[in-house]
């Protein structure tokens, strides 16, 4: 290799044979760095800001089309726009404000092998989606496009997931007061439902089904206690993940302690009288 | 060594003299040379740049896993977002990265006035991103029940699986955001050193090019984060 090619600053002209590589001829102000040309970043910065007025242009073309011709869109335009764009513009950083460009191809190569390394990641994720009725048939129809996931037998995660939170009712854009003031009682999902006399029970015993797992934010007034569900909250605890049994009977027997002695029953409590004084008195 | 001629008439004797300043500092003592030692720790810096692609990975794969599995939940999700914020952060996090790179330039020339200058807008704008954030998205969201897993308390939810879109977009845009106050911290701290001491010019300048670095990436996960949440439906 010829000494021209070399870009040290002095090492051209005297050849060190004992640094035939020219590693210690560097001055230390010598910097064959590149420095950035002030015009080429404003240019860059233009395009992407330009490229994000673009993306969301087209977001809003989509929503416009979709509303005036009455039509949906496939969904393959609106996640092409909006990813290819994001592709060009993460391009443009990596390539000129992170100066990829100008750069030593090793930090290039280590950037790519890490994509590379992703793609593997989100790859393999979406060929186990795809099959996994392979593995286990009835895993075949749920884990799919527009699955809802809620027939998988063995996903107890999934469970927190399928209580229905939303109204059951559809208010048709009024609010859910306004909608129940209007309709009285008679829906008997509705809100004003447990304000009929002998029915806050069965409201009650509704409610919790729908909500059990966000019975913390929801009963703030504690009624599920009130009302005798308290001892039926299907959260996980001590006493689902060890099974101690017979090491403290009192947290797992049928039979209440209370302080007067009797036992009440668990399994009465739900959807039959309520046990109020007896709860009370248990804590 | 030869000096590099620029005017320091105006510079204090402190400044000057100080062993801190960048025409005192030398590579350490293990290197052959400066340039040496900035290719090194830029060398692990992308290496490091390469961990933070794969930690958000784990998120747009998660991102794409769900989606598959309950497309409605997404549409739903991306319809709860304002474009507008999303938009208005991407441009302040652009504009700051813009001025990273400015501030790498401007340290190479020794401008040591516009070099500050540029690193006091990089961190108002991150300071603007994560007030735009918390402002107009989190506090907004947050007492609405649109909140994440066993927090969501949303009552107009269309769609079951709701709470899981929360998840995603909390803990994707929470850790983008914490990754922009580490950024500020950071530039905080070059701002600091630059002002005290003038650490850094044309041959010292490692932390201004891996802090800008830095920056670019997380201004990198944020250009992909913004459509993925905001626009994809």
């Amino acid at each position: 290799m010829s000494q021209d090619t070399n870009t040290t600053a002095n090492s051209n002209l005297d050849w060190d044979s004992n640094d035939p590589h020219g590693i210690n001829a560097h001055d230390d102000d010598h910097h064959g760095h590149f420095i950035a040309d002030w015009r080429m970043q404003v240019g860059v910065l233009l395009a992407l800001l330009l490229f994000t007025a673009l993306t969301v242009g087209f977001y809003n073309l989509e929503q416009w089309v979709e509303t005036a011709f009455q039509i949906t869109l496939p969904k393959w335009i609106n996640i092409a726009g909006a990813m290819s764009i994001a592709l060009v513009k993460g391009i443009l950083v990596a390539a000129f404000f992170m100066q990829l460009r100008y750069d030593k191809a090793l930090n290039t190569f280590v950037m790519l092998f890490c994509l590379f390394c992703v793609s593997l990641f989100l790859g393999f994720a979406m060929i186990d989606l795809d099959n996994r009725g392979w593995v286990e048939e009835n895993k075949a129809v749920e884990i799919q496009y527009g699955g809802s996931g809620a027939m998988l037998n063995s996903a107890p995660a999934d469970e927190a997931y399928s209580v229905t939170l939303g109204p059951k009712v559809n208010t048709a854009g009024m609010s859910l007061v306004h909608y129940a003031r209007l309709h009285g009682n008679e829906n008997e999902h509705g809100l004003l439902y447990y304000r009929e006399k002998g029915k806050e029970a069965e409201f009650w015993a509704h409610f919790y089904e729908g909500h059990a797992k966000h019975r913390d934010l929801l009963d703030e007034h504690n009624f599920f206690d009130q009302m005798g569900f308290g001892h039926h909250v299907e959260a996980s605890d001590a006493n689902k993940s060890v099974p101690r049994h017979g090491l403290t009977p009192g947290l797992f027997s049928d039979v209440e302690p209370t302080a007067d002695g009797h036992g009440s029953s668990h399994g009465s409590a739900h959807g039959s009288e309520p046990e109020a004084e007896s709860h009370d008195d248990g804590h | 060594m030869t000096m590099i001629e620029t005017d320091t008439s105006s510079v204090p004797a402190r400044i000057l003299q100080s062993p801190k300043h960048w025409r005192n500092r030398k590579a350490a003592s293990h290197w052959r040379s400066g340039d040496e030692e900035f290719d090194a720790s830029k060398f692990g810096m992308w290496l490091f740049l390469s961990t933070e692609v794969l930690l958000f990975a784990g998120i747009f794969c998660g991102y794409a896993v769900f989606r598959l599995l309950y497309p409605e939940a997404w549409a739903n999700g991306s319809h709860y977002l304002d474009w507008r914020f999303g938009a208005a952060n991407t441009a302040v996090l652009l504009l700051s990265s813009w001025t990273a790179a400015n501030a790498v330039r401007l340290a190479q020339l020794d401008k040591q006035f516009w070099f500050k200058v540029n690193l006091v807008i990089t961190i108002v704008c991150a300071l603007l991103f994560l007030f735009i954030k918390l402002k107009f998205e989190y506090m907004l969201k947050l007492p609405a029940g649109k909140a994440p897993g066993t927090f969501f308390s949303y009552p107009m939810a269309h769609d079951p699986h709701e709470p899981l879109w929360w998840s995603l977009y909390y803990v994707g845009t929470g850790i983008h955001a914490f990754h922009v106050i580490i950024g500020a911290i950071i530039f905080a701290v070059v701002l600091w050193r630059a002002v005290r001491y003038q650490s850094y010019g044309p041959t010292q300048y490692t932390l201004v090019e891996n802090s800008a670095l830095y920056w670019h990436i997380v201004d990198l996960i944020w250009i992909f984060l913004f459509p993925l949440l905001y626009l994809i439906h």
